[in-house]
């Protein structure tokens, strides 16, 4: 009876050190911050954390995400995903869209539907996919496809934050659409431990935005 | 000379009997808009105020009358894909203008629309090019300027970057209007009926996210009408001469072939995503039978709105 009750408590006790070790090793955290060349803070930024110890990459399902269209535009604008995730494209707008892109990265054409009558997209390569509406010029949108699991995108506020990551090194770095300099020279190796967040901070050279205007007036004939 | 004597100036009616159909047309409309904004169509309204500085097209500077003109309209279309890179899009519109000073030209039209678009390729920098034709009936407070218009354009385009838009179009108008009585033997007084070419380009330059710059040309060829008071010059090139009380009860409406060479400027700014302000400026210069040379400025501002 008193050898059960000892077998038990150890192994209980091994169940919580295993328990308590795993949350330990993966609650490490980095807090990113974006600004641009005028020092306003820059929301839409991806910033993505890849393990230099392939070990440190857990296995993640992709999942199935959203990228909606409301009032003729991509909900969200700039959409961060896990390479081998897959999107689907309802229509909220009442009109009909036919979703699109060429980027290298994936080509895919959805022909004119309304409602959720798209299947989703399967985005199974790493890099940017500009998305386009053939009817509607002005709308774009971008899905970052993201090699590691470790990525999230900068509010308002200009700052994101990765939690919950195993201790160790990465490669860390961030895009932008409008950014001017290559994502690889946002690059930075930093070591992540246990109970230090590391604080990073980014200052991008933005382009001007030039956005396809919505409303280019009665004289123009290239809407429809 | 024309007779003044002889002259029957169509009765004016002020009343809302002219525009009676379209009004009631218009209220229609207006009324399902709220249902239609929702509905599988596009809509769109625009709204213009502009001064045009020879509303008449007079060439004698006595007789230069200048107005300014509130104009507004409410478009519609449906687009129809066929096939992979053609779309059809049936439509229209409905508008009106108020003249300040010269009611007579007070109008309200009603247009239909049907045009076929291709483009060459996925997406928004891809050339296009686009075949339509339209109808539209105007109904004027001094009905003998009533009109159909009928209407075949070719125009193409192409986007170059986020920066620069670039189209052009072709247009053919026949404007039939009914035709007045003579008022010499001989000469007709079917001075309202115009048939016209035109040939249009233009181009876009965004200076950033918000506003665009507009440029402009046009070449034109065709019928021109010029009211101004009695003239010799004007007299023995005229194909067709009507009163045009509208402007006063000694104008005349001369009907010329001319040509008119304008170019235009302007700038567009959204302070929404919806909403289009822009301000702009023409010029034409045009030259027609005997040497009868009259030009246009006008100032133009505008709002536009897309659902």
């Amino acid at each position: 009876m008193g050898l059960r009750l000892l077998v038990k408590v150890f192994a209980a006790a091994i169940g919580l050190a295993i328990l308590i070790g795993a949350r330990t090793a993966a609650a490490a955290a980095l807090h990113a911050s974006v600004k641009d060349q005028k020092g306003k803070l820059v929301a839409d930024t991806v910033v993505s954390a890849t393990p230099l110890d392939a070990r440190n990459a857990p296995r993640v399902q992709p999942p199935v995400l959203v990228i909606d269209q409301v009032d003729k535009q991509f909900v969200a604008y700039v959409t961060p995903i896990y390479v081998g995730s897959k999107v689907r494209f309802p229509n909220n707008d009442n009109i009909r869209h036919q979703v699109y892109s060429f980027s290298p990265a994936k080509r895919f054409d959805l022909p004119l539907y309304a409602g959720s009558d798209a299947p989703p997209v399967l985005f199974d390569k790493p890099g940017v996919v500009v998305l386009g509406c053939n009817i509607h010029d002005w709308m774009i949108g971008y899905i970052y496809v993201s090699e590691t699991p470790f990525f999230s995108k900068t509010g308002s506020a200009g700052t994101a934050s990765l939690e919950d990551m195993p201790s160790g090194d990465y490669l860390v770095k961030i895009w932008h659409p409008r950014m001017q300099q290559t994502e690889e020279a946002t690059s930075r190796r930093v070591t992540l431990s246990t109970g230090t967040p590391v604080n990073l901070e980014w200052q991008l050279t933005l382009k001007p935005s030039l956005r396809i205007p919505r409303v280019s007036g009665a004289a123009s004939p290239s809407y429809p | 000379m024309p007779a003044a004597a002889n002259i029957e100036h169509s009765p004016r009616r002020m009343q809302l009997t002219p525009a009676t159909p379209i009004a009631v047309l218009s209220a229609i409309v207006l009324v399902c808009v709220p249902d239609l904004a929702r509905s599988d169509w596009t809509l769109g309204t625009d709204a213009q105020l502009r001064h045009d500085n020879n509303v008449g097209n007079a060439g004698n500077y006595a007789n230069i009358v200048g107005d300014t003109i509130v104009d507004a309209r409410l478009s519609i279309f449906q687009l129809f894909p066929i096939g992979e890179n053609y779309s059809l899009s049936v439509g229209g519109d409905l508008g009106g203008e108020y003249y300040d000073r010269l009611k007579g030209l007070n109008n309200a039209s009603l247009g239909a629309a049907l045009a076929v678009k291709r483009k060459w390729g996925l997406g928004a920098y891809v050339p296009w090019a686009r075949i339509g034709v339209s109808i539209a009936r105007s109904d004027y407070n001094d009905d003998y300027r009533n009109d159909m218009a009928y209407r075949a354009t070719l125009s193409a385009g192409q986007r170059l970057d986020e920066r620069w838009n670039l189209w052009s179009e072709y247009g053919y108008e026949r404007r039939a209007a009914s035709s007045q009585p003579e008022l010499l033997p001989g000469i007709s007084g079917d001075a309202y009926s115009q048939t016209s070419q035109k040939l249009t380009g233009s181009a876009e330059y965004a200076l950033n996210e918000r506003a665009f710059l507009v440029f402009g040309f046009l070449l034109r060829y065709g019928d021109v009408i010029s009211t101004t008071e009695p003239g010799v010059g004007i007299f023995t090139v005229a194909r067709a001469i009507a009163a045009d009380p509208a402007f006063g009860p000694e104008e005349y409406a001369y009907k010329l072939t001319g040509t008119t060479f304008g170019f235009r400027v302007g700038i567009n700014y959204s302070p929404t995503p919806h909403n289009l302000l822009g301000i702009g400026f023409q010029r034409l210069d045009t030259n027609a039978d005997g040497g009868n040379i009259y030009t246009n400025s006008i100032l133009e501002i505008s709002w536009d709105y897309g659902f």
